[in-house]
C-alpha cells in the first residue's frame, strides 16, 4: 500500500473518531494538542486504526505516536515491513 | 556532608534481598539497639529474634469472645481446625486459650481435641478463684491462665484491697495450680499502668521463689497485659509504658526466661501490632493475639499479622499455609457472620485492589510495583482492579484479562477494551452514577463488546 493512501485513511479515521472534517487536518497536527484527543480518545483513535487496517498493534509503540504524520509513518512501517 | 552521585544503571535494583516477592517483604537489621535503664546504656540484639523460639499464641476464644457474641461450637472447632493448619506442625501458633465456664466451652474442647492436632495446644482461662482449678483439672489441661492484675487502677479501685492482699492472694492461687499439676500463667493486668518496683517486680520475684524447685515445664509464665493499649515501644519510653525496659527488668532482674514470657495486647491507641512484634524484638517469645484483632474494645493484636511478622523476622514460611488466612476470612464473613473491613490488611476485600488508572496501568506492566508480595501464590488472592470512572482504561484491561484468564502476549490490548472503558465514562459523565461498576456490568459489556473472546475463553 502506497504511502499516499495509508495518509488518506489515517486522515479519514481520525476525522470521524474526531469529528472533524478531513480538510482540517495537517500532518503536522499533534492528536492531543491540535486536535484534542484526550487520553481515552486517543486509544480509541488507534482501536480505529487497527479496524481500518485490519492489523493489531503494540500497545507501547503505538501509544508513543503523537502527531498524524507520525501516525502515517508508524502505519506505514508495520503494513510495508519497513 | 557525604556526597551521593548517581548511579544510572542498566538494570533496575530491586531490592530483593529484602522483597523477594514469593515471601512477604523481610525484616533486617544493621545493629543493636540502645536503651537507657537506670541512667546505663542496656544493648538489645534485635538479631537474637531470629534464632530465638517466638512463636504466637491465640486467645481468639478467650479475649475475642469477651467483644462479641458467643460462637457456635462447630464455628468454634472449625476456626480451632483451620488454626492449626496456619500455624503448621512447627507450632508457629503454640496454643490457644478457652474459657472453661460453660458446658459449651468444655464440650467445644472436646472436640477441638478429638480433632487430634499437635498445635495448637489448648489451655484455660480462669479468673483467680481457687475454686475454678476444679475446672481445669477435669478437663485435663496442662496450663491455665489466671487474671493477676497488678495495677492499684484494679487493685485498690475495682478489688478494694492492698498491694499485699492481692499478692496474698494471686500466690495462694499459684500454689493452688502447683499442687494440682497444673502449669500457672499469670496475666498481669494492666502492667503498663502499674507500679513497677512497688509491686509487679517484687510479685514476679516471689512468684519465681515459688517455682524455683519445680520442673521446667511447670514453671510460671508470665502475661504482660497491655490492658489499655498504653505501651510503647519507642526507645528510651519511661516506665511504666516502655515495653524494651519491662521486658529487660523482667529477664535480668526477675530471672524470667524469654520463653516463659508473653505479650498481650490491645488496640486502644493503634498500636497494638507494633507494640507485639516490638515486645518479640526486645525478648520475649510469646505473642498473644486474636484473628483479625477481634478483641475487648478496640482488638487485640491480629493473628494473622503476627503470621506476617514470624515470615519476615524469621524470613522462611517455617510450615506456615498463608492461604488459611484467606480461608479464615471468608468463613467469618459466610459463617460467622463476622464483616471484615474492605480496606483491611491480608483479608478486607480491597487489600490488593486498586481503583487508581495510574495503579492499574502499574499492575499490568509489572504486578510487583503495586502488589505488597505475591497474593495469588501465598494467599490465594491475586491483585484485583476495581472499576470507577477513575481506574482508566488500564484498570478495564486489567479487569477483563483477570475475567478472561488471559496470560502474556494473550493478554488484551487497551485498544481492545477501549469501547467498553467508553462506556464506564459515559455512565458516570452523562448517567451521573456514583457507584463503583459491578463485577456483573462488566462481564455484560465482555459479552457485548468481546463476544469472540468471552465465548473462547471464559469459564462458567
Amino acid at each position: 500500500m502506497k504511502r499516499e493512501e495509508i495518509a488518506e485513511r489515517v486522515i479519514k479515521t481520525t476525522a470521524r473518531e474526531l469529528k472533524l472534517q478531513p480538510s482540517e487536518i495537517k500532518e503536522s497536527d499533534q492528536f492531543a494538542m491540535e486536535l484534542g484527543a484526550d487520553s481515552l480518545k486517543s486509544i480509541e483513535l488507534v482501536a480505529a486504526f487497527e479496524e481500518e487496517f485490519d492489523l493489531t498493534v503494540v500497545e507501547e509503540e503505538a501509544l508513543k505516536v503523537q502527531s498524524v504524520g507520525s501516525a502515517i509513518d508508524f502505519f506505514d512501517s508495520i503494513i510495508n515491513k519497513k | 556532608m557525604k556526597k551521593y552521585e548517581l548511579q544510572d544503571v542498566t538494570q533496575p535494583n530491586l531490592v530483593e534481598d529484602i522483597f523477594p516477592y514469593s515471601l512477604p517483604p523481610l525484616i533486617k537489621f544493621e545493629g543493636k539497639i540502645n536503651e537507657t535503664i537506670d541512667g546505663k546504656v542496656v544493648e538489645f540484639d534485635p538479631n537474637e529474634v531470629k534464632t530465638r523460639d517466638i512463636h504466637i499464641t491465640d486467645t481468639t476464644f478467650r479475649d475475642g469472645q469477651q467483644a462479641r457474641p458467643p460462637y457456635k461450637k462447630e464455628q468454634m472447632v472449625k476456626i480451632f481446625e483451620m488454626l492449626s493448619r496456619l500455624g503448621g506442625s512447627n507450632g508457629v501458633i503454640r496454643q490457644s486459650e478457652f474459657f472453661l465456664y460453660t458446658k459449651n466451652d468444655r464440650d467445644t474442647i472436646d472436640a477441638c481435641r478429638n480433632l487430634n492436632v499437635r498445635f495448637p495446644e489448648i489451655t484455660g482461662w480462669i479468673r483467680a478463684n481457687k475454686g475454678d482449678f476444679r475446672l481445669v483439672k477435669e478437663m485435663g489441661l496442662k496450663e491455665t491462665g489466671m487474671l493477676t492484675s497488678s495495677s492499684d487502677y484494679h487493685i485498690f479501685h475495682k478489688q478494694n484491697q492492698t498491694r499485699k492482699q492481692a499478692m496474698d492472694q494471686y500466690v495462694e492461687v499459684v500454689e493452688a495450680a502447683l499442687e494440682a499439676g497444673i502449669r500457672p500463667r499469670c496475666h498481669l493486668e494492666d502492667i503498663t499502668r502499674a507500679d513497677l518496683p512497688g509491686f509487679v517486680f517484687p510479685f514476679v520475684q516471689r512468684l519465681e521463689r515459688l517455682t524455683e524447685n519445680q520442673p521446667a515445664n511447670m514453671k510460671v509464665k508470665i502475661r504482660l497485659c497491655d490492658t489499655m493499649g498504653f505501651g510503647l515501644s519507642y526507645p528510651n519510653a519511661a516506665e511504666p509504658r516502655s515495653i524494651p525496659k519491662l521486658i529487660w527488668r523482667l529477664r535480668n532482674e526477675c530471672g524470667i526466661s524469654p520463653d516463659r514470657l508473653e505479650w498481650h495486647g490491645h488496640n486502644d491507641f493503634h498500636k497494638v501490632h507494633i507494640n507485639g512484634a516490638s515486645a518479640w524484638i526486645y525478648g520475649l517469645n510469646a505473642l498473644n493475639g486474636t484473628l483479625f484483632g477481634l478483641g475487648e474494645r478496640c482488638g487485640n493484636p491480629p493473628l494473622e499479622g503476627a503470621i506476617i511478622e514470624y515470615i519476615a523476622l524469621k524470613g522462611s514460611l517455617s510450615g506456615i499455609d498463608l492461604s488459611v488466612i484467606t480461608e479464615l476470612a471468608q468463613y467469618y464473613e459466610k459463617e460467622v457472620g463476622t464483616h471484615l473491613a474492605s480496606n483491611y490488611p491480608f483479608v478486607g476485600k480491597d487489600f490488593n485492589t486498586t481503583r487508581a488508572g495510574i495503579h492499574a496501568g502499574g499492575l499490568r506492566k509489572f504486578e510487583q510495583i503495586y502488589n505488597i508480595f505475591d497474593t495469588t501464590a501465598l494467599l490465594n488472592r491475586p491483585p484485583r482492579v476495581s472499576i470507577t470512572d477513575k481506574s482508566g482504561t488500564d484498570g478495564i484491561a486489567l479487569w477483563v484479562n483477570d475475567f478472561l484468564g488471559l496470560k502474556g502476549d494473550e493478554r488484551l490490548s487497551v485498544m481492545k477494551v477501549a469501547k467498553i472503558q467508553r462506556w464506564v465514562m459515559d455512565q458516570y459523565e452523562i448517567e451521573g452514577r456514583l457507584s463503583s461498576i459491578t463485577d456483573e456490568e462488566l462481564e455484560e459489556q465482555v459479552k457485548l463488546q468481546l463476544p469472540d473472546f468471552y465465548q473462547k475463553y471464559h469459564k462458567n
